[in-house]
């Protein structure tokens, strides 16, 4: 109990120091926004909210920052990754739980936790008539799993159990039924539409980018291969960052700032081409330096053209 | 007389992002930079295609988010803040480079170049969807729809009415923006499970594309590969396969064009570059370095060292690669053709933003393209889809396989470590999204805008990059906060709905916040 409380204290502390830098990372727009406008009220809340949590209760509801960790729901999803890799989530409510240990008594806390994937291809599976099944025995605290079923091209459905001692399998829940995909061509053909093994497996390597020169012939494998190479998604760069030569690095380059003042209403040429002037009479000029002499011829005149001042700053760089 | 045809569908999309509560938002740069590198070069390049009377045959997606993006006025005025700064950082550089020529021909350059971003953007009415609706109204270009928050199917199969009100969303609004309907749909991330064709049949979509592995693998085998499309049992929708070898020629990072060391390196950029306190005003307000868009050099080779970009020997490669393009398109049909006894038709599909953003040259090169296969050649046609269609109406008929554009094939990208504990809470919002729409039938007022909004926010919360990102493993924080914060607000509906309690106040604070499709139907999600 120390123990947990402990951990609960020292989680607690981590959030409010991760809250305080949500904090000011936030306070930026807090102060530039208007105080009016609509969509600021559930920001003002959050900021609220971390600064000050118990201010924030009395003034009614506000704004969860995590997602409830239960639903309090009996739920079982079967989601298919790809041609071999099944995922599913679960959740078991409270009073399913009440229920089983009521019914089962004693043999409730000798079971075995049980995923049970049934192969239901081409059935209208009744929980009976599978045409194959296996087990995988998770932990308790486990709400998801992924499956490897190595059965592409076949349908499935998982129940989450309870292996009695006796060898009894208690379903908990059902999953929905899901679809593995085919690894590679199907072996079905279309009378209508025969092809010739030859022709399609120059047109499947081909689909692939795989060119003219070799059928694809009968190794299909090679899909595998040229898919894992790397996908394309939305979001994605398909523009390669070249990496560092080395870890250890060091880049340099020079600037020159060129600066002065004037009278305001002088006109002023740097290098023949005019500069403008700030109200009172200064000016910067900032020019990437290349290597070698610059000559920076700088003039001023009078706004009544009766004087003009010269001066040349000659500068020059030489990087070794 | 033409041996086959050639498809290129772009896929133009970004996730809604849109803050109006924050001044300045990192995020939405997203978009600005899509306008100014994508976006804007594209319609340049398309519309001086039209004027001129070029004819050719583009498809492309525009998703129902980028769209509102587009569309919304707010983004549209920080559109302008955004070119503006841009314009006067190129100013700037123009000042600043005077003494070193190849770098101020550069800022000369891009200061153009920004400059008729603003007044085609300002021409367009701030509004690029104009340009796009007005070269669909002429027939040369082919806008195809998207879900409406580019929702995952595959990994939604266990709540079907979502992908419905994804489609149906997403139909509508196109019917509204485009005033007519969509033919075809991409699907995100051309993610394909095999039934959702019955979704698309239902919604009037005639066609969808997928990758090739989706047609080869499909049951039966399909005649002609990936060469021709193939009808769904059952539903009889198209589904045109992504051909890899003219993909890979484009989009491949080691194999492909826009590696070519003439190319602009999109590394390089003056936001990491120059000096912190010059570069300041330009970067992140936080002070984080970010990409400017102004960038000097070119990709020149594997090492560290770089080059200054030629505009003109880049060209030059546009122009050989578009040429080498067509070569080994003509190469393929003829060899197809021999095989098939039919014309073959090559789908060539790419993210939009592959052109101008990521390969600087891209919307060069697709001008050349263009250009060439009008005028240099006779072996290959240029068409979309639903013209094929209308041309071949005689397709095979099989059940495509489930498959997706992504990371190995399938689902993956999205089901991983990193991003499989989000699909507990959103199928839990599904299914308590589809309890609301059938117990709450014909309502108004306060109870119907909650609705609407309980399926705004759900469908938010789906869209697939924020799996995406939380895929990638980097930068992850923005992707979970706006799955939490959708979802966090849908089940905060729910409850309020469901008590028949909704705060007025907060309603309307979601509302002004996640402002996306005002004509949302809540009883579309069934």
């Amino acid at each position: 109990m120390k123990i947990l409380r402990r951990i609960k204290d020292k989680f607690k502390k981590l959030m409010r120091k991760k809250n305080t830098v949500r904090h000011n990372a936030q306070s930026f727009c807090a102060k530039e926004a208007p105080k009016n406008i609509p969509g600021l009220r559930e920001t003002v809340i959050e900021q609220a909210k971390f600064s000050n949590p118990q201010h924030l209760r009395q003034g009614g509801r506000f704004m969860p920052q995590e997602l409830p960790s239960e639903y309090g729901q009996d739920q079982m999803a079967l989601l298919v990754r790809d041609y071999r890799w099944l995922y599913t989530y679960w959740e078991v409510k409270g009073s399913t739980w009440e229920n089983l240990k009521k019914s089962l008594g004693g043999e409730f806390h000798r079971a075995k936790r049980v995923l049970r994937a049934y192969d239901v291809t081409a059935i209208d599976f009744n929980g009976n008539n599978a045409n194959r099944f296996f087990d995988i025995e998770i932990n308790e605290s486990a709400n998801n799993w992924y499956i490897d079923t190595n059965g592409p091209g076949r349908s499935w459905c998982v129940d989450l159990g309870l292996l009695l001692v006796s060898g009894r399998f208690v379903t908990i829940l059902r999953s929905n039924t899901a679809h593995t995909p085919f690894e590679g061509p199907s072996w079905i053909t279309d009378e209508e539409w025969m092809i010739p093994e030859d022709m399609f497996a120059r047109l499947y390597g081909m689909g692939f980018g795989l060119g003219r020169s070799s059928a694809a012939g009968k190794n299909w494998q090679i899909f595998s291969q040229v898919i894992s190479s790397g996908g394309v998604a939305s979001m994605a760069s398909p523009i390669k960052k070249v990496s560092q030569e080395k870890d250890f690095w060091l880049k340099v380059d020079c600037e020159l700032i060129v600066y002065g003042a004037t009278d305001p209403g002088a006109l002023v040429t740097v290098q023949d081409k005019p500069v403008n002037l700030r109200k009172d009479g200064t000016f910067t000029l900032r020019f990437s330096l290349p290597e070698g002499k610059q000559v920076v011829p700088i003039k001023a005149r009078s706004a009544d053209n009766q004087d003009e001042r010269n001066i040349t700053p000659i500068i020059t760089r030489e990087t070794k | 007389m033409h041996k086959g045809y050639l498809a290129i569908v772009l896929h133009g999309h970004l996730p809604y992002v849109r803050h109006p509560e924050h001044e300045d938002f990192l995020e939405e740069d997203w978009l600005y930079e899509a306008i100014t590198e994508t976006y804007v070069p594209l319609i340049w390049v398309l519309e001086k295609l039209a004027e001129e009377n070029v004819n050719f045959r583009l498809t492309m997606t525009l998703s129902p988010t980028l769209i509102s993006m587009l569309s919304d006025p707010l983004l549209q005025e920080r559109y302008l803040l955004h070119i503006n700064r841009l314009i006067e950082l190129a100013h700037k550089e123009i000042e600043r480079t005077a003494w070193q020529g190849q770098f101020n021909s550069l800022a000369r350059m891009y200061l153009e170049q920004f400059t008729l971003a603003r007044d085609t953007f300002n021409r367009l009415q701030r509004n690029l969807v104009n340009a796009f609706r007005a070269l669909q109204d002429a027939g040369k270009l082919e806008i195809i729809t998207c879900a409406a928050t580019h929702g995952y199917f595959p990994l939604m199969d266990v709540c079907r009415e979502s992908i419905r009100a994804q489609v149906k969303v997403a139909v509508a609004h196109y019917e509204k923006t485009f005033g007519r309907k969509p033919r075809g749909i991409w699907l995100p991330e051309c993610g394909f499970y095999p039934g959702h064709d019955e979704i698309l049949k239902e919604a009037g979509l005639q066609y969808f594309l997928s990758d090739a592995h989706g047609v080869l693998h499909g049951t039966p085998r399909p005649k002609y590969g990936v060469f021709a499309p193939v009808y769904c049992k059952g539903t009889g929708v198209a589904c045109f396969a992504r051909d890899l070898e003219s993909s890979k020629q484009v989009w491949s990072s080691i194999e492909g064009y826009p590696g070519d060391y003439n190319y602009r390196e999109f590394y390089r950029d003056i936001g990491f570059d120059l000096e912190y306190n010059y570069i300041r005003p330009y970067i992140h307000p936080d002070g984080v370095r970010i990409n400017t868009g102004i960038k000097y050099y070119r990709i020149t080779g594997t090492a560290n060292h770089k080059e200054p970009y030629s505009p003109q020997w880049a060209r030059e490669k546009a122009a050989e690669h578009a040429g080498n393009f067509i070569f080994n398109r003509q190469k393929q049909v003829e060899y197809l053709h021999d095989l098939m006894r039919k014309k073959p038709l090559i789908v060539s599909p790419y993210d939009a933003e592959l052109f101008g953003h990521w390969w600087y040259e891209g919307p060069q090169w697709l001008d050349f393209i263009f250009r060439k296969i009008a005028f240099d050649q006779d072996q290959i046609r240029m068409v979309t889809p639903s013209e094929y269609l209308a041309e071949n109406p005689r397709n095979q008929v099989i059940t495509p396989s489930m498959s997706s554009w992504g990371w190995k094939g399938y689902s993956e990208m999205w089901l991983q470590g990193q991003n499989d504990w989000i699909y507990r809470h959103l199928h839990t919002a599904s299914a308590r999204m589809t309890e609301l729409a059938k117990s709450n039938n014909g309502t108004n007022g306060i109870l119907k805008r909650a609705l609407n909004q309980a399926l705004r926010e759900l469908l938010l919360a789906q869209s697939s990059d924020w799996a995406f990102i939380m895929g990638t493993g980097t930068h992850t924080s923005y992707a979970v906060r706006r799955t939490k914060d959708h979802l966090l607000r849908f089940n905060r509906l729910y409850d309020e709905i469901k008590a028949n309690a909704v705060d007025n106040q907060w309603l309307t604070d979601i509302e002004y916040k996640d402002n996306i499709f005002p004509d949302i139907d809540y009883s579309l999600h069934q």
